[in-house]
């Protein structure tokens, strides 16, 4: 994986380079915005459990899905789904932290399409329920660092569709 | 990798979120940021002058090397790699880990070197010398966050 700073770090070293203007001044927001991503990692680690729950009764709980011959019928079923939930949450907040998404791609986004395909998981209710779990944890950390985790959610999003 | 890279991976591998102390870890890391920045542009815009210095300093010491062989291709050719390695210690301070030079810089620089058939002994000296003037140019406190950097490139050569 790599972070805001590293990915400075390679693209600049290919070429033998110093960072740029451009990227100090990249880099000096990333550091302007430490206190925002540790205070929402914070928040988020604390209310992680909740936050899935929260999700899930917004977005799939009341749904087919969660009846007989749904996806998520049967709690082996139904605990599999929150535990995806789970690692999405945490990757998202690990992304932030990073200011990058690279370790999506690298831990969660890589075959994640074919796998849920092959195993009958519904992309669309995924999708709906990751976009549940950025307005839930967007209301925990407020809206600016909403909007910053919001990004990570989105590129879940986007590499499964 | 980068502290912060190094800080999330550790908390993957146990699939946890970061700990507490770890975060105290990176908002500190973050908070040195405009000192991070400050000390790669510095180490940016004097390269040449530490280079060129440093040189003038390393053939006082040790005048029977390859860079001093009246030879102006390998005089050049390790001038340059010596501003290298004052980039990638840039590079280190900016991230807070010594990662970025030892994945670029020094992993196998020993083997590359001999094979090279430059003389460890007076590189070494070489990076004391570029080191002494690289660290002349800074405050104690920022000489501090910069020298452990050449350090470590002298530790790989010895």
């Amino acid at each position: 994986m790599q972070d805001a700073i590293t990915a400075l770090i390679n693209s600049s070293d290919v070429q033998g380079r110093y960072l740029d203007n451009a990227g100090l001044e990249r880099l000096r927001s990333y550091f302007q915005s430490g206190e925002m991503r540790a205070k929402s990692a914070i928040a988020i680690s604390a209310n992680a459990s909740s936050l899935v729950t929260q999700a899930v009764a917004k977005s799939l709980m009341y749904t087919d899905i969660t009846a007989p011959g749904g996806n998520m019928y049967t709690c082996r079923r139904y605990a599999a789904c929150i535990r995806d939930l789970d690692y999405f949450l945490r990757y998202a907040t690990y992304a932030m932290l990073a200011g990058d998404p690279s370790i999506l791609d690298e831990r969660i986004l890589n075959g994640l399409r074919e796998t849920y395909n092959s195993l009958g998981v519904p992309i669309g209710a995924t999708i709906r329920s990751v976009q549940a779990m950025k307005d839930v944890a967007s209301d925990l950390i407020g809206t600016d660092a909403g909007k910053e985790l919001g990004v990570y959610f989105d590129y879940i999003c986007a590499g499964l569709s | 990798m980068s502290l912060v890279t190094e800080l999330i991976l550790n908390a993957d591998s146990e699939a946890r979120y970061p700990a507490p102390k770890e975060i105290r870890i990176f908002q500190d890391f973050l908070k040195t940021g405009e000192q991070r920045i400050r000390i790669a542009q510095t180490l940016a815009e004097n390269e040449q002058r530490i280079v060129q210095n440093g040189s003038a300093r390393f053939w006082e010491r040790c005048p029977v090397t390859p860079s001093n062989s009246g030879n102006p291709r390998k005089t050049a050719s390790c001038q340059r790699d010596q501003g290298w390695y004052i980039r990638l210690v840039a590079y280190s301070v900016l991230a807070g880990s010594e990662k970025p030079l030892a994945e670029i810089g020094t992993l196998g620089i020993k083997e590359m070197y001999n094979s090279l058939e430059i003389p460890l002994r007076n590189l070494v000296e070489a990076m004391r010398c570029i080191k002494d003037e690289a660290v002349s140019l800074f405050s104690a406190e920022d000489a501090t966050e910069v020298a452990p950097y050449f350090d470590y490139i002298i530790r790989a050569l010895s």
